[in-house]
C-alpha cells in the first residue's frame, strides 16, 4: 500500500537512468498535450510509460508518477487499479490476452483458451514458473472480423487464430526474450487481481 | 459488393492510409472547400445531410453540433470517441488503419463547424501500437502540411490535435465516462444534465461535442456533395449515408462491408458476406453490437436504420451485425453477453451493478445444466426492473439482450433447464 500519511519528501525514482530518459521524454510529450493547469490528465499515459519501462505498476513507481503530477496517492491508486491494461503484479515477459466475447466466443475462443493452458500450464490470470508466459482473458478488442482474436503483450493483435498459428506463437515467443521483465521468483499461481 | 462507396473508396488500394493516396483520390479538397464557408453553412449541410451518429446512439451529428455552437461559453472543444469497444464492433480501427487522412479531414472540417481550436481523439488503450500509431503519423503529416496548426491554409483558423489512450475499459466508450478518463480519472459515466454539449458537462466542464470516428470520417464527402444528396444515398427517411456495418459470425467473409444506410440484413448477408458459411444456416442476427436485442432469422429483412430497428425494440447500435448459425445456444450466448457487462459495470448504479451480476450468476448456472425454469423468468425479470434507473445506457444494454433473447429463444433457455 501506499502510505497516505504526508511523507518527508517526493517520492524516489523507480527508474534506471536509461529509462528515465525515455520516461522523461514521453511523459513531457503527454504532458504537452493540454493546458498547462491540467497536467494531472496525464495520469493515464504516465502510468502506461511506467508500464512501459517495468512490465507492471510497482507501488512506489505509482507514488513517484503520484509526485510528478500533483495526484494524490489514492486516486493514482484508484485509476491504476480501475483499468485493466494495467498489472498490478509482475506478469510474464510475454502476455497472452485471449478475447472471450461475443463474435470470438462464437468463432471457437473457448478452445483457444483451452489450448494456451495446456501449452503453457497455467490457468488465466497465472505466470509460468519461469516467468516467460502470462495468460489472461480479454474483452472484445475490435478485432472480431478476425475472431477468434488475441491480444500479444497488450498491443499486438494476432486474428484468425487456429491451432497452428496458436503454436507457432508460443513457440516463436517462447525463445524470444521479451521486453516486459517479471522479476526473479513471480509467483506461478498468483492472481493478478 | 456494389452500391455507393464514401469510407471505403480507396480501401483496395495500397497504402490507403498514406496522405499521397489520399490526396490522388480527392482527399483534402473538402478542407479549403468548408473553411471558405461560414462555420453554420457546414452545420446546416450536415443537418440536410441526415447523418447520424455512429457510436450506437445515432443522434443526428447536426443537432448536437448546433447544441454545442448555441453555447456562449468559449472555449469549446470536439472530442472524437475511437474507443471501439461494444462486442462485435471492428469498424474504427479499419477507418484508422486504412484511411486516418480522411478521418482527420472530417475532424478538422468539424471542429471548424463548432469553433473548437483543440481537439482530442480518444483511442481505446489497445490500439496504442497499432491504428494509434497509424493516425498519429498522419496527424504529424497533417500539421507538416499545414492542415494542422496555426493558420489553416491562410483561413485564420487554429487548430491544434492530439491523440490520447484509455488503458483497457469499455464503459470509458460512454461519452462522459471517456470525458473523466481524458480527464486523468477513472471512467465513471457522469449524471446528465448537464450534457457535454452544454455548459458544465463537457470536457473541463466547457461545451463539447462528442463524435464517432466514423461520423466524422463521412464530414468531407458532406461537404463535397452537399447534404441533400447524401441524404439520398440512405435508404430510410432521416438515416442519410452509407453505412460501416462490421460483420462477424457465422458468414462466408467476415468483414467491414459499406452498404447504404438501411441495408436489410438478409442483402447485407446475402450480397455482401457471401451468405451463411458451408453448412450453416442462419438461426439468429445481433443487428448493433451486443448491447442491442437480437433478430430471428425470419427478421432477417427488417431494415438496419436506427428508426427502424427502434420502432422494433432493438437498436441500430454501433453497426455491428453479427450472424450466428444453428450450432448455436442462445441461452449460453447470452450467458457469454452477460459476462461482459458484468465485468464491465463500473459500478456506481446499484440496478446495474447487482443486476449484471446476478444475471451473469443465474445464467451461468443455466448453461451449466443447473438451473430451473423459474430461473429464466428470474432473468427476464430482473433485467425489466434492471431499465431506465441508471447513470448511464450500460444497464439497459446489458437488459435489452437478456430479454429479448428469452422472448425469441425460449427454447433454447428451456432445453437446459429442470423442470
Ligand atoms: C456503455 C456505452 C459504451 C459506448 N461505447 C462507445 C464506443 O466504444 N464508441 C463510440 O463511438 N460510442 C460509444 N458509445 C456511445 C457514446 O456514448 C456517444 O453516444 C458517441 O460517442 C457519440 O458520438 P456519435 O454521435 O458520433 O455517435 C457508448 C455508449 C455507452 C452507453
Ligand atoms: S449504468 Fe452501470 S456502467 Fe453506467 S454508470 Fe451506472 S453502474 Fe456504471
Ligand atoms: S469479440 Fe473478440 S475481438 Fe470482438
Amino acid at each position: 500500500m501506499i502510505p497516505l500519511a504526508t511523507k518527508a519528501g517526493p517520492a524516489p525514482s523507480p527508474f534506471s537512468p536509461e529509462q528515465q530518459k525515455r520516461f522523461d521524454a514521453g511523459l513531457e510529450k503527454a504532458v504537452a498535450k493540454y493546458p498547462r493547469e491540467r497536467r494531472k490528465a496525464a495520469l493515464i499515459a504516465a502510468l502506461h510509460l511506467v508500464q512501459d519501462e517495468l512490465g507492471w505498476l510497482p507501488e512506489p513507481a505509482m507514488a513517484y508518477v503520484g509526485d510528478l503530477l500533483e495526484v494524490p496517492p489514492v486516486r493514482v491508486r484508484e485509476v491504476a487499479t480501475f483499468y485493466t491494461m494495467y498489472r498490478l503484479r509482475p506478469v510474464g515477459r510475454h502476455h497472452i490476452g485471449v478475447c472471450n466475447s461475443i463474435s470470438c466466443w462464437a468463432m471457437g475462443s473457448t478452445s483457444v483458451l483451452r489450448r494456451c493452458e495446456e501449452k503453457l500450464g497455467i490457468r488465466p490470470g497465472e505466470t509460468t514458473r519461469d516467468g516467460q508466459f502470462s495468460l489472461e482473458e480479454v474483452a472484445c478488442l475490435a478485432a472480431c472480423g478476425g475472431a477468434p482474436a488475441l491480444l500479444v503483450n497488450n498491443f499486438t493483435y494476432l486474428e484468425k487464430v487456429t491451432a497452428e498459428s496458436l503454436d507457432q506463437l508460443l513457440a516463436d515467443l517462447g525463445s524470444q526474450p521479451g521486453k516486459q521483465m517479471a522479476p526473479a521468483g513471480a509467483g506461478s499461481t498468483e492472481t493478478e487481481r | 459488393m456494389s452500391g455507393p462507396r464514401i469510407l471505403t473508396a480507396a480501401w483496395d488500394e495500397p497504402e490507403s492510409w498514406s496522405l499521397a493516396r489520399y490526396r490522388a483520390s480527392g482527399g483534402y479538397k473538402s478542407l479549403p472547400k468548408a473553411l471558405g464557408m461560414q462555420p453554420q453553412q457546414i452545420v446546416d449541410e450536415v443537418v440536410k445531410a441526415n447523418l447520424r451518429g455512429r457510436g450506437g446512439a445515432g443522434f443526428p451529428t447536426g443537432m448536437k453540433w448546433n447544441f454545442v455552437r448555441k453555447e456562449t461559453s468559449f472555449p469549446k472543444y470536439l472530442v472524437v470517441n475511437a474507443d471501439e469497444g461494444e462486442p462485435g464492433t471492428f469498424k474504427d480501427r479499419e477507418i484508422l488503419l486504412r484511411s486516418p487522412h480522411m478521418f482527420l479531414e472530417g475532424l478538422i472540417i468539424g471542429c471548424y463547424a463548432v469553433e473548437c481550436h483543440l481537439t482530442y481523439v480518444y483511442c481505446r488503450g489497445e490500439f496504442r501500437q497499432s491504428a494509434m500509431q497509424r493516425l498519429q503519423s498522419a496527424v504529424d503529416e497533417a500539421y507538416a502540411e499545414g492542415f494542422l496548426g496555426k493558420n489553416i491554409l491562410g483561413s485564420g483558423f487554429d487548430l491544434e490535435a492530439h491523440c490520447v489512450f484509455g488503458a483497457g475499459a469499455y464503459i470509458c466508450g460512454e461519452e462522459t465516462a471517456m470525458l473523466e478518463s481524458l480527464e486523468g480519472r477513472k471512467g465513471y459515466p457522469r449524471l446528465k444534465p448537464p450534457f457535454p454539449a452544454n455548459a458544465g458537462g463537457g470536457l473541463f466542464k466547457q461545451p463539447t461535442a462528442v463524435n464517432n470516428v466514423e461520423t466524422l470520417a463521412n464530414i468531407p464527402a458532406i461537404v463535397e456533395m452537399g447534404g441533400e444528396a447524401f441524404d439520398k444515398i440512405g435508404l430510410v427517411p432521416k438515416n442519410g449515408g452509407t453505412r460501416l456495418y462490421a460483420v462477424s459470425g457465422h458468414v462466408k467473409k467476415p468483414g467491414v462491408y459499406e452498404a447504404p444506410m438501411g441495408i436489410s440484413f438478409r442483402k447485407l448477408l446475402d450480397d455482401y458476406c457471401g451468405g451463411m458459411r458451408a453448412g450453416s444456416t442462419l438461426k439468429a442476427i445481433i443487428p448493433g453490437g451486443a448491447s442491442s436485442a437480437i433478430l430471428t432469422a425470419e427478421e432477417a429483412d427488417w431494415a438496419s436504420d436506427f428508426d427502424t430497428l427502434k420502432a422494433k425494440k432493438t437498436m441500430a447500435g454501433s453497426g455491428a451485425v453479427v450472424y450466428f448459425d444453428q450450432s448455436v445456444n442462445m441461452a449460453q450466448a447470452l450467458a457469454n453477453i452477460m459476462r461482459f457487462f458484468a465485468h464491465e459495470s463500473c459500478g456506481q448504479c446499484t440496478p446495474c451493478r447487482e443486476g449484471t451480476a446476478w444475471l451473469s450468476r443465474l445464467l451461468d448456472k443455466i448453461v451449466a445444466g443447473k438451473g430451473e425454469k423459474q430461473d429464466v423468468d428470474n432473468v427476464h425479470q430482473i433485467a425489466r426492473q434492471m431499465e431506465m434507473k441508471t447513470i448511464c445506457a450500460l444497464a439497459d444494454g446489458a437488459a435489452m439482450p437478456a430479454k429479448s433473447y428469452i422472448d425469441k429463444f425460449r427454447a433454447d433457455f428451456d432445453a437446459l433447464v429442470r423442470g
